[in-house]
Order: structure tokens, then C-alpha cells, then sequence
């Protein structure tokens, strides 16, 4: 049953990956103009001279002399094949400047993740087991705070006084000597160092969206008989809530996952372009507005591909840990 | 210690020496230790051998400033990493390059000559290499003018702008190893300054590492594996690709330059070391640059002034403001550099551009008026412009030549600077704009307001302000403006299409004006030039896309650029320019506001010979470019 319910969920993913690429392609081509367009004015813009000539000729080379339609053909066989085309602003393969800054944004995006749940956990389960108390009320506060505070302001105030107090070099995940060298222990170290700034500050927001899932979850089911009659029985509170309340309140956590899977691939565009880390997100933004749009296409895509598959996963998984959803989804067992 | 150190660098200096009398008038000739070690090591022919018989000899202490020593790394910080191409600028070697005086003098070139602005005849220095050791020489020209600029696959334009005059190319002659010839019928004064500009004209490629991508010299079989391993479309795309002298993308490609790039893109951090076939020494021997390597790290230009202000750049002035200037200088003592402040460039930092070729029939009749745009200025307060946005460190003028310029006229300077209202007003009232509605705001004859939006490209705040000043000043003479900032590509697209009728940006690019610089941007001669857009597409398309001028001032501005275009004596050229600079002045088509803002620069209290006082400007002078960052030295360590 389950098996027959993974596959039919592979099949409706292709017309939603085909709908959505046709989507992204329309919406990157709708400003007038293109990228050679955005480049001739940023040029003129400081005083430098665009040979028109040229202009023309890296248009034909890139094939937009060719109708919208014959190039969005080209650009999805071409994804079909693995191939993501080419950076204009780059001069490079997609791949290529991609690939570069994956490793670093899953690191960041890895620790944020971690740090999210590290701190949202312990407040989150406070937090609806002493409703309405002090400790709810200031714990509370703090992740909304987190929440609130626009990050790339917090990240601003984080470097000043990064700087400031420890020396850490503003901006960037290393310092500067250690670019464009292999990973080595030093490194390493100095990533570490830089690191924990966008970790706190990414990490901030998604807290106290965790912790405020979490607790509701928790009151919910903290107030249904199975856990009033397990702690009449005499278990203890510690352990009645891990082996039932707590249990019940993970559904959400699971579902989440299909969010996950993309954003460890893009991590935080803003955050990154205020920190200046070298991830992928800056790399998107900047290629969405000077139009780069095979870069920003591609990459797209290959999010939305990862959001596809991380649905997938989480409904999976939601389907075998909880047997009540996959009775709804499917007829019968 | 430290002793012990410094005298035992003296020792290899003194090794180094290669005595050879009559080297340009210079006795000795001095090495950087980072390349001594090199000879030594027999992986470099020593200094005499690399450098050309006449290498071109600066002196530093004839500048004012002091001669150094070598060594040490600049750092700057950079926004991009098309920003490289910041080290061509910065590094300013060309053919021949605008001088102290901003007259043009040779660089590269030993000297040359040009007969009847017709016939240029360029010399190079004998012995002059390429930074892999290979001789620089006629048939590098050659290859770029056969085999770049005329080949239909690598420019399918045909060759540069610069060298087609009248749809006549230049007849290209080799006259030895060391002579190339440059001639037209008719006389082409684009020419030496195409070739000087801070965005030059490059009319010479380093042909034997080329070759190996061109289809001409290639094998097949070795082009066509090259093409595959770079996953290109073709030979063409390969040679584009390996062959970017501006933007110096590859390690390989031999350079000309002071510095040149080590590190393949992409990367955060590129380095730049010596060249060491540089052909420039200064007067005690020293090849320069006198110091051995940049480097340029990659980042947000967002945060650019907060890295600098912790003193993570060794000379920077790109991403700095006027408005960090007190922050940077708060940070100055604690991280120990130096906020210079030099001037800008433009002929005007911040211009009204009233729109000639506007849809709208009333409202592009009123911007053709003269008396309308003299109303408008007339009416602006430039002076609390001044003082409120830039201390009063900026100057009141019209878009015109600064006093820098040779061609400077301090009353075209100040031409209808002067507020007076109650001119304005009569200005106003004479075009028949004189009812007025409740609220004091002027009517057109059929009853529609005087009141309407005057864009900006929205890439700062400043723009903004001063548009908050001037708003004020426009409802005293009963004129209502909204100032509404955009986004650069929708800026452009708007006054290009007609629908905005005003623009506010800045005045002419390069207000260091000198005769023999082109003066296109004081007709309509692009479409890039807000004031009159469709008029400049006109003349750039040659009358295919936009509209002919109407009115007479600009056909005569038309008429004397083409007239530049044929000059050939300095003599013919100033009159040109100045006639050029009265009509632009007296007719305001442009309506400047103020000029010479300042530009903060940041360098390491250590780096010697940056001068206190500069003009930072793109063309000419490449930024820091003519003020040769190779005689930049490092005091002590």
C-alpha cells in the first residue's frame, strides 16, 4: 500500500516540477529587457563605455535572438541532461559557481538547524509544561524578540561587536588569509570562529516559530485523557511526557522536513548578503537582479526540486510514524 | 633583532646592483629582493635583461613625492568579482597615457608621432617583454588587427569605432619589429585618446599565447580538444574567453600591467604579483612598482566602509562615500590608517535633466523653453544645498569643466547660479504661465498644474534630499515637484521611452575636460544622455532609431562635434570645446547643481606617495591610475 502510495507521489511530481519551471522561467523573463540590457546601464552608470557592437554579439552567442520558447525548450532539456547552462555575469557554467559555495552554506545551514532545535526544545517543552508562568512568559519573550528584531539589523550589531570585543573579521566565514586555500585544522578553526554569528542570527528567527509550535502542540495534547490517566496511574512527569505528549507532538517536526531540505541549500539570502558570506543565497539574489538567467533559473529549480523531494520524505516518514494520516490518505489497510 | 634583519636586507640590496652605465640615465639598477631571489635561484634573467634598452624612467622626487623601497602587500576590498578589472584601472599602463598636465604622453610606447591628425606612426621600446619574457613587438599589433579585429568570427562588427572614420578602416603597416603605422584619409583625433582611456582601446594581444586558440594557428584536433575541456560553443567563444585583457580573468594571458592575476575565477581572493618585465624604473634604479604584490578580497560592497573602518584595506576609495567620512575618520586612530579626502570629477555630482524628447506635447515644449530652464535655476538655493548635504564642502556650479580643466571658464561656471526669484518668476510669467490655483501652484494655459515627478535612479539617499531642498525652492515660484526614486534598468527604460519628464543625475562623467578629449557628451550623441535620449539615439544609430534634434542649439552642438570629429590641430579643437561649453551653459540643458564633492580615501598610515590631495575620476585618470599606484611604497617593517 505504502509503496503504491510513494509511487503515485512520484508521478504527480513531474507535472508540478514542469508547471513550476515554466513559472520561473516566465516570471525571470518578464522585466523588459535582459541581462546584456542591465549590464550596458551599470556600466554607463559609472562611466565606463559599452561597445554596442559587442553587445549584439554576446546576444546571438547566448542565443536571445531566438524566441522565448526555443530558449526555455533549450534550458529544460538541458536541465534533463544535468546540464544548468551558463552564468552570463560569470562567464562561467552554472555548476561550477554553484558548486563552489554549496559546501559552506550546508555548514552554516547544518549548525543553524542544530542550534534552532537545541535551543527550542528545552524552552518549547518548558514552556507548555509551566503555562502562564515566568519562565514562559521571559523565555518567550526572548525567541519573539529573536523573531522581531529584523536580522540583517541584528547581524549588523553582531559584527560591530564581534569586531569590536574579539577582532573577528567583519564579514565572511574565514579570515582573509585562509581564502582560496584547501581546507586545512587552521582553517577550519578560523570558520568556526566566524561561524557562530550567522548561526545565532539565522538561528534567532527560526526559534521562536519552534518553540511556539512546540508548546501549542504540547497544551494540546498535555490536556487529553491517555496523559491525565498516566499520570493518575503514578508515573512520573519527566517520563509520562516523553513516552506520550511529547510523542504526539512531533508531527510537526517531521513535516517540516520538506521545508529543510531546501533551505540548507540556499541558507539565508539576506543574513549572507549582510554578512558577505560566501554562500548561495547572495549569489541568487544578485543573479535575480541583474537578470543572469540561467543562474538564477537553474538554481531555482534545483530548489524547488528539493522541496518536491523533501515533501516527499516528510509524508513518507509522517505516514509510518503516524498511522492515522496514511488511513486518511489511502482507503482502506 | 630587528637590526640584524634590516642590515642583512641591505646586503642582498647591495648585491643586486647590476651596474650598467647609461641605462636611461641611471647609474645602477636595483631589484625587488622578492625577484633577486628568483635570478639567484636561475628561474628569472636578471633586472638588465628584463627591462627594455630605454625602459621609461619616472621621477618620483620630481612629482613631490619620495622615492621608496620595495616589498609589501596592498589590500583593498572589492564588491564584485568583475571588480578585478579595478587593477587594469588602477594599474594605468597604456600605450600612450594622459599625464600630470592631462596632456598625453607615451608609456608603453617610446614615443610617437602623428602627421596631419591623419598618420600615426607608434614606437615601442626595444626590448620590451611581455610578463612571461616574450619580446613585445610589431606582431603582437599585427595579430590583433588581422586576426582579431578583422576576423568575422572573433568581430563580427568589424573593428572598433574608434578606428573606422567615415566607414574608412585604418591602413595597418609594419614599418620593423619595432614600428607599426596607424593612417586614414582623413584625420581621426579619437584615436590616442581611445588608446588612453581609463577603459582603453586595445590594439595589441600577447599573439604567442594566443595562437594556440585561434583557428588560424591552431592544430584541429588540439583546438577542438581545448574547446571541449572548457565546455565552450567554439574556437571563438575559447579565444574570447582566454583572450580578456580588461578584465584579467586568466593567470595566463601575459600582461603589460604592473601587477598581474594569479588566481583562476572563481574566487573571494585574488592576488596580484609583480610583473616582472615592468617597464617603468624610478630615478635611483628601482624597476617598479615598488610594491610586490595586491591583493583584492571579494565581499558584500554593502559592507565594504564597516571593513575598511577595521582597517582591512591598505587603499580604497570604491564603496566609500562622502557620508562614511565620519565614521571612517572615527575609526582612523584605532585602526591606524588615513582618510584623505579628494575631489570628484563630475561636472556636476547631482543635475536636473529636463526631458527634450518627453511624450507628453505641453510638458516637452515647456523643457524645450530656455527661459523655463533658466526659471528653474534661477530658483534653486544651491548654497543650502551645499551647506545641508555636503557641510559646504562641495562647489555651486552649472554642469561644466572644473577649474582643473585647461578649458575652465569661471563665468560659464557660474552662469544662472545665482538665485533670483523674482527673475524666475518673470521668466515664468512671459511664457504665459502666469495664473495661478488656490494653493499659489502655476496653470498651463488649458488648466493642468505646473506639478510633476522628478525621477532618480534610487541609488542613494543623498540624490533624495537634495530633490527635498529643491521641492521647496520650486513652490516659492509656484512649481510643485515630487521626487520619486526607481531602480536603475526602470530609470533608464522611462526617460528612454519619454515618460518621465525630469530625471535628476549626475552631470558629465569627466569635467577635467582637455581639447583633445572627445566631446561627446556635450551634443546628443547617445542614447544614455537623460536630457535628450531620443536625440542621442538618433545620432548613435545613424538616424535608424529616435528623432532628429529640433532645436537649432543642438543641431549646432551636433554640427560641432562632427566638426571635432575632422579637426586636426589642438588650435581647432579648443575653439570647438569652448564654443560647446557656451551652449551648454548658457542654454542649460542640463541644470547642474553643485560639483567637486569630495571622496573619501582610506589608506594604511604606512603607504607612502597616495597624495593628499587628488581628483578621483574614471576618465580621465583611471581613479588612482594617473596618480601611479606603482610609486606607491610601504614605510618601514
Amino acid at each position: 500500500m505504502l509503496l503504491k502510495y510513494i509511487f503515485k507521489r512520484i508521478l504527480v511530481m513531474i507535472p508540478t516540477l514542469f508547471v513550476t519551471s515554466v513559472l520561473i522561467f516566465t516570471v525571470i523573463n518578464l522585466p523588459e529587457g535582459d541581462y546584456f540590457e542591465t549590464m550596458v546601464a551599470e556600466m554607463q552608470a559609472q562611466g565606463e563605455k559599452a561597445d554596442m557592437s559587442r553587445v549584439e554579439f554576446l546576444k546571438k552567442e547566448y542565443g536571445f535572438d531566438k524566441p522565448p520558447a526555443e530558449r526555455y525548450f533549450w534550458w529544460v532539456t538541458g536541465l534533463l541532461r544535468g546540464d544548468m547552462g551558463y552564468s552570463f555575469e560569470y562567464q562561467l557554467p552554472v555548476r561550477d559557481i554553484v558548486g563552489d559555495r554549496l559546501l559552506l552554506t550546508m555548514i552554516v545551514s547544518f549548525f543553524t538547524i542544530i542550534f534552532t532545535w537545541i535551543v527550542a526544545f528545552p524552552i518549547g517543552i518548558y514552556s507548555a509544561t509551566h503555562q502562564y508562568s515566568w519562565g514562559d512568559y521571559g523565555l518567550t519573550f526572548l525567541g519573539m524578540l529573536g523573531l522581531a528584531i529584523p536580522h540583517f539589523l541584528l547581524a549588523l550589531i553582531f559584527l560591530y561587536f564581534a569586531n569590536i570585543w574579539f577582532g573577528t573579521s567583519i564579514g565572511g566565514l574565514v579570515d582573509p588569509q585562509y581564502l582560496n586555500q584547501p581546507m586545512s585544522w587552521a582553517k577550519f578553526k578560523s570558520v568556526l570562529e566566524h561561524l557562530w554569528i550567522p548561526v545565532i542570527i539565522i538561528g534567532a528567527g527560526g526559534t521562536a516559530g519552534m518553540i511556539r509550535k512546540l508548546r501549542a502542540n504540547l497544551l494540546d495534547e498535555l490536556q487529553k485523557q491517555y496523559y491525565v490517566t498516566a499520570r493518575a496511574k503514578g508515573l512520573p512527569p519527566g517520563k509520562a511526557l516523553r513516552k506520550y505528549p511529547l510523542r504526539m507532538a512531533l508531527n510537526f517536526f517531521i513535516s517540516d522536513i520538506g521545508d529543510i531540505l531546501p533551505s540548507i541549500v540556499s541558507g539565508a539570502e539576506i543574513v549572507a548578503i549582510v554578512l558577505s558570506l560566501q554562500t548561495t543565497g547572495p549569489l541568487l539574489i544578485r543573479a535575480l537582479q541583474s537578470q543572469d538567467m540561467y543562474l538564477a533559473g537553474s538554481f531555482l529549480m534545483f530548489l524547488s526540486f528539493l522541496t518536491v523531494i523533501g515533501v516527499l520524505i516528510s509524508d513518507i516518514a509522517l505516514a509510518i510514524l503516524d498511522p492515522r494520516i496514511r488511513l486518511q490518505g489511502t482507503a482502506t489497510k | 633583532m630587528q637590526i640584524a634583519r634590516r642590515s642583512f636586507l641591505l646586503g642582498t640590496g647591495a648585491a643586486l646592483v647590476a651596474p650598467r652605465l647609461g641605462f636611461a640615465g641611471v647609474e645602477t639598477l636595483i631589484d625587488s629582493p622578492a625577484l633577486a631571489a628568483k635570478v639567484k635561484a636561475g628561474e628569472l634573467p636578471p633586472l638588465a635583461e628584463r627591462l627594455p634598452t630605454s625602459p621609461r624612467l619616472i621621477n618620483v622626487a620630481a612629482m613631490g613625492r619620495a622615492p621608496g623601497r620595495h616589498g609589501g602587500n596592498i589590500r583593498m576590498l572589492m564588491g564584485d568579482q568583475r571588480d578585478i578589472r579595478m587593477m587594469t584601472i588602477y594599474g594605468y599602463t597604456r600605450l600612450v597615457v594622459y599625464d600630470e598636465k592631462l596632456e598625453l604622453a607615451s608609456d608603453l610606447l617610446e614615443s610617437y608621432e602623428v602627421e596631419r591628425g591623419r598618420i600615426f606612426t607608434l614606437r615601442l621600446r626595444p626590448g620590451h617583454r611581455w610578463s612571461d619574457g616574450h619580446p613585445f613587438t610589431a606582431e603582437d599589433f599585427r595579430y590583433w588587427w588581422e586576426d582579431v579585429a578583422n576576423n568575422k568570427r572573433l568581430s563580427p562588427g568589424g573593428p572598433p569605432q574608434a578606428m573606422v572614420i567615415g566607414g574608412e578602416t585604418a591602413k595597418f603597416e609594419i614599418l620593423d619589429p619595432q614600428t607599426i603605422r596607424y593612417s586614414w584619409s582623413q584625420p581621426n583625433p579619437v584615436f590616442l585618446p581611445a588608446l588612453a582611456g581609463a577603459q582603453p582601446l586595445y590594439i595589441t594581444m600577447p599573439a604567442h599565447y594566443l595562437k594556440q586558440f585561434h583557428q588560424r594557428y591552431a592544430g584541429k584536433e588540439e583546438l577542438e580538444q581545448k574547446v571541449k575541456t572548457t565546455r565552450v560553443k567554439d574556437w571563438g567563444s575559447l579565444h574570447e574567453r582566454f583572450s580578456r585583457q580588461y578584465r584579467p580573468e586568466n593567470p595566463d594571458l601575459p600582461t603589460l600591467d604592473p601587477w598581474r592575476n594569479t588566481t583562476p575565477i572563481p574566487a573571494e581572493q585574488f592576488s596580484f604579483v609583480r610583473n616582472p618585465y615592468f617597464h617603468r624604473i624610478d630615478e635611483n634604479g628601482r624597476q617598479l612598482p615598488y610594491v610586490d604584490t595586491v591583493t583584492m578580497t571579494i565581499g558584500s560592497a554593502a559592507l565594504i566602509p564597516a571593513k575598511t573602518a577595521a582597517g582591512d584595506s591598505d587603499l580604497q576609495a570604491r564603496y566609500l562615500r562622502f557620508e562614511d567620512y565620519t565614521f571612517l575618520k572615527g575609526a582612523a586612530k584605532r585602526m591606524n590608517f588615513e582618510v584623505k579626502l579628494w575631489k570628484r570629477a563630475e561636472g556636476a555630482s547631482f543635475a536636473l535633466m529636463p526631458n527634450l524628447n518627453a511624450i507628453d506635447p505641453i510638458w516637452r515644449d515647456l523643457n524645450r523653453d530656455v527661459r523655463y530652464r533658466r526659471a528653474l535655476s534661477l530658483a534653486i538655493n544651491r548654497r543650502d544645498i551645499n551647506r545641508v548635504i555636503y557641510f559646504g564642502l562641495a562647489k555651486e556650479s552649472g554642469n561644466t569643466a572644473l577649474p582643473e580643466s585647461p578649458l575652465y571658464d569661471a563665468a560659464l561656471a557660474q552662469l544662472t547660479m545665482t538665485p533670483d526669484l523674482a527673475e524666475a518668476n518673470r521668466l515664468l510669467d512671459e511664457i504665459g504661465l502666469a495664473k495661478r490655483d488656490s494653493e499659489r501652484i502655476r496653470l498651463f494655459p488649458d488648466g493642468r498644474r505646473l506639478e510633476f515627478t522628478i525621477e532618480t535612479a534610487g541609488a542613494s539617499t543623498e540624490e533624495t534630499d537634495i530633490l527635498d531642498l529643491i521641492k521647496q525652492d520650486f513652490i516659492a515660484i509656484g512649481i510643485k515637484i515630487h521626487p520619486r526614486s526607481s531602480q536603475l534598468d526602470v530609470f533608464r527604460r522611462r526617460i528612454l521611452a519619454g515618460q518621465t519628464i525630469m530625471s535628476g543625475w549626475t552631470g558629465m562623467d569627466n569635467a577635467l575636460v582637455a581639447a583633445e578629449m572627445e566631446p561627446d557628451a556635450l551634443a546628443p550623441t547617445s542614447p544614455a544622455q537623460f536630457n535628450w535620449p531620443r536625440w542621442g539615439q538618433y545620432f548613435e544609430s545613424g538616424g535608424r532609431e529616435g528623432e532628429a534634434p529640433t532645436i537649432q542649439e543642438a543641431k549646432e552642438l551636433v554640427e560641432l562635434y562632427r566638426g571635432w570629429r575632422h579637426s586636426t590641430t589642438h588650435e581647432e579643437r579648443r575653439t570647438i570645446w569652448q564654443t560647446m561649453l557656451k551652449i551648454n551653459a548658457e542654454q542649460l540643458f542640463t541644470i547642474g547643481v553643485v560639483n567637486a564633492t569630495l571622496q573619501p580615501i582610506v589608506t594604511a598610515k604606512a603607504l607612502r606617495n597616495v597624495p593628499d590631495n587628488g581628483l578621483y575620476s574614471f576618465e580621465p585618470g583611471a581613479f588612482f591610475g594617473r596618480y601611479m599606484p606603482d610609486t606607491f611604497w610601504f614605510e618601514g617593517k
